[in-house]
């Protein structure tokens, strides 16, 4: 650690791995309700478990992203934080707002906590991902706004480099873009049209760019490879990225009374989009192979070359299968959306965000990396985790084509329902291989605590 | 951007198994723009594939329609393409030999026929939407607007680039010796010529 | 780079642009017409590639894909309209 201020960030990393936790443990409760029904009813119903599971993900993603700029920021400037007061009193704004919203979800009806919030006064509640009160997505923006002033008055004050700037513009984009949350317009299909801006303009747009310059940082400093090199690598990755992905939008647009272009449009540009993910493999090995030194901490460098292979995977490919307007027709909204989103998550954000905490956690605890026990324990949940989402991937793969089979494509089609119970065996699977991945995260938890040889920083 | 990138390529080649192939004996400009234009080609690549199967699956709508569009202001297009393309490698040409004055008039020429395009481009959308054309107007419309307005948005960026080697060529960071950045921007322009010499056959004169 | 071997390169880029516009105007159609366009667009294009994009001093590597773009891009135009006609 170069900068005293750095340390805010591991607060953060500690309350995003909180949250993860949370995250799994809702998940393997949902996981179960899709084969028994009644598991935890009526105390946890299944729209509160898979709202916390889907709601966690993102708050510890976005916790992550906060800890990962206070982390580099002051690196990159070659400055002091502007205000390191400000992101500790904001971290405890953000954990307890999200603390009391998922209270909120679990103790009174959904209804009920609408009608407490105040959201007759301005309706944003009750959609997919957006389903938090009025007062947590205001809470949101003072904090998000907060945290940029802060960000950004550190980077004005020193050292700009193209690493800090797409950072910047990407944590600038997903604030921007949440701002579309508030507006929710009575006619469905423009709702739904600007909901997209928030979901998809996030995940297939300005995080890309957060991720891309938070892998970059990683890279420049366990491989020692020259910044202009790895800086011109994230220029290119960048423009690819908005270039397919803005306009890829349109994938979300084929069915919901949209007009008919966007079919032509948001299938050819989504199409692209594993574009900008093959190069960010390419750039992770590609900058692995040239490294300039050896740095001791191997988990880390295991985990950005992770993000590069599963995110072009799981963000790419399984992006890719569905994403044309004739075969999406069939797919829609069945598991096949689950796969993708499974893997797509795992491994661009959650391993990008493991990336820097592996990265920088040993390094904000006093030294260059943890000992070799310790990382062969972070390397075992990685294996864990990282096998255990494909497996996952795979199950609902198959769960997907099965429900497409019997309740969209054969001569006599089955009720929602009835295709459910035909594909029971597979969520089984998916549960048993959940397990396993609560097991990775317990060992990737366990191993901040292996203790043995350290070198220091 | 120096050729950093090429002198770590040359010190360890067999350090980087299977990039290296691509890596060292690329075109001239830097890797990374090779990169970005083969991701570009593509993207145009499936767009005129899908115009043609578009077209073969409504070939009288196609037929019936190209005869609307302006040829004339299309072939001048291509010329002022081509032309902007040729005074571009005149510059590189020029600078090779260190001349470098000459090298930023030609970039000058090339950024004004460049710009020309626009122009023309511009009349010819005016006189679309002045008809009341739009995307929704039909597949062919749909398919003339949005590819002319993809390759547009190209030729703009390219501008962009241009204009800023020739202000980098004027305050003399370009010589014989190293044009690496000029080379790049270059490369860009000539995919961006390059496209439309595919388009302007296909959407407004094939029939 | 040969500056006069750009001047012919380019003058040729031009007479075949001024073709294409003559069959376009004249409104010839057809399978003759169509071949002819899409073999000057391969002409031109392959021009601008050796030429201008200088892949002349590139490993044939690079010339395949970027030449096999070309190709690949006018084979399936030419496709789509023999299947159409």
């Amino acid at each position: 650690m170069q900068y005293k201020s750095q340390a805010v960030a591991k607060p953060y990393f500690i309350g995003a791995l909180a949250l993860f936790v949370a995250q799994i443990l809702f998940g393997l409760v949902m996981g179960l309700q899709y084969v028994v029904g009644d598991f935890l009813f009526p105390h946890i119903p299944f729209n509160v478990a898979r709202m916390v599971h889907t709601n966690a993900l993102i708050v510890w993603l976005l916790m992550g992203f906060m800890g990962a700029a206070y982390y580099l920021v002051p690196e990159e400037s070659e400055t002091e934080l502007f205000s390191p007061k400000l992101a500790i009193a904001l971290f405890w704004i953000f954990l307890v707002a999200a603390g009391l919203t998922v209270v909120g979800y679990l103790t009174v009806p959904y209804a009920t906590l609408a009608k407490m919030t105040g959201n007759d006064l301005l309706p944003t509640m009750g959609r997919e991902f957006l389903e938090q009160p009025l007062l947590t997505k205001m809470g949101i923006v003072v904090v998000a706004l907060a945290f940029l002033f802060n960000i950004t008055m550190t980077v004005l004050k020193g050292r700009k480099t193209a690493i800090n700037t797409v950072l910047l513009l990407g944590l600038w984009g997903l604030a921007v873009m949440f701002l579309f949350s508030f507006y929710n317009p009575d006619n469905v299909v423009k709702d739904k049209f600007y909901w997209w801006w928030v979901v998809h303009l996030w995940v297939e747009g300005v995080w890309e760019l957060i991720l891309g310059a938070i892998l970059a940082f990683v890279l420049i400093k366990i491989t020692g490879v020259d910044r202009e090199v790895i800086e011109k690598w994230l220029y290119v990755i960048i423009t690819l990225t908005l270039v397919t992905g803005i306009i890829g939008t349109g994938h979300h647009y084929y069915w919901i009374g949209t007009p008919e272009y966007w079919q032509v449009w948001g299938g050819i540009f989504s199409a692209l989009e594993p574009i900008p993910f093959f190069a960010l493999t390419l750039f992770a090995f590609n900058m692995v192979n040239r490294r300039r030194r050896e740095h001791p901490n191997k988990a880390a460098t295991l985990w950005a070359l992770g993000t590069g292979v599963m995110s072009f995977l799981g963000a790419g490919v399984w992006g890719f299968l569905h994403t044309l307007a004739p075969v999406n027709y069939y797919t829609h909204g069945t598991q096949i959306t689950a796969a993708h989103g499974h893997m797509a998550f795992y491994g661009a954000y959650v391993m990008v965000v493991l990336t820097i905490i592996s990265y920088a956690m040993p390094l904000l605890r006093g030294r260059a990396a943890n000992s070799n026990k310790a990382q062969v324990a972070e390397m075992w949940s990685f294996w864990l985790m990282t096998i255990s989402i494909t497996f996952i991937t795979l199950f609902l793969t198959a769960a997907g084509i099965l429900q497409v089979w019997l309740q969209r494509v054969s001569d006599n089609p089955m009720p929602f329902m009835v295709a459910q119970d035909q594909v029971a065996l597979f969520y089984w699977m998916r549960e048993w291989t959940g397990v396993v991945f609560l097991v990775g995260l317990v060992v990737y938890l366990w191993s901040f605590f292996v203790k043995g040889e350290e070198k220091a920083a | 951007m120096s050729s950093n990138t090429a002198s770590i390529a040359v010190q360890n080649p067999a350090a980087r198994p299977g990039f290296s192939l691509l890596d060292r004996y690329h075109p001239p400009g830097d890797l990374a723009i090779w990169v970005f234009i083969l991701a570009e080609l593509l993207a145009f690549g499936v767009f005129f594939a899908v115009y043609a199967v578009a077209r073969m699956k409504n070939v009288e709508l196609f037929n019936a329609m190209q005869p609307n569009l302006d040829r004339s202001a299309g072939a001048i297009n291509t010329v002022l393409l081509l032309a902007a393309s040729w005074c571009v490698a005149r510059a590189v040409a020029a600078i090779e030999h260190g001349r470098r004055a000459a090298s930023a008039r030609w970039l000058v020429a090339g950024i004004g026929c460049g710009a020309g395009f626009l122009v023309v481009k511009l009349f010819e959308y005016a006189a679309k939407f002045a008809a009341g054309i739009n995307l929704a107007t039909n597949d062919f419309y749909m398919f003339y607007l949005s590819l002319t307005f993809f390759h547009f948005m190209h030729v703009i960026l390219g501008l962009v680039i241009l204009v800023a080697v020739w202000l980098k060529t004027r305050a003399g960071a370009y010589s014989a010796a190293d044009h690496h950045g000029m080379e790049t921007g270059a490369a860009y322009w000539h995919m961006v010529d390059l496209v439309w010499i595919v388009l302007f056959p296909l959407v407004y004169v094939m029939r | 780079m040969n500056a006069r071997r750009l001047d012919l390169v380019f003058a040729f880029l031009v007479a075949a642009t001024g073709v294409t516009w003559v069959v376009g105007e004249s409104g010839s159609a057809g399978p003759a017409a169509v071949a002819l366009i899409l073999g000057l667009a391969f002409a031109k294009g392959w021009l601008v590639i050796r030429e201008f994009m200088v892949l002349r001093r590139a490993s044939l590597l690079w010339n395949l894909i970027v030449g096999g773009w070309l190709t690949l891009v006018l084979a399936i135009i030419a496709l789509t309209y023999w299947k159409a006609l």
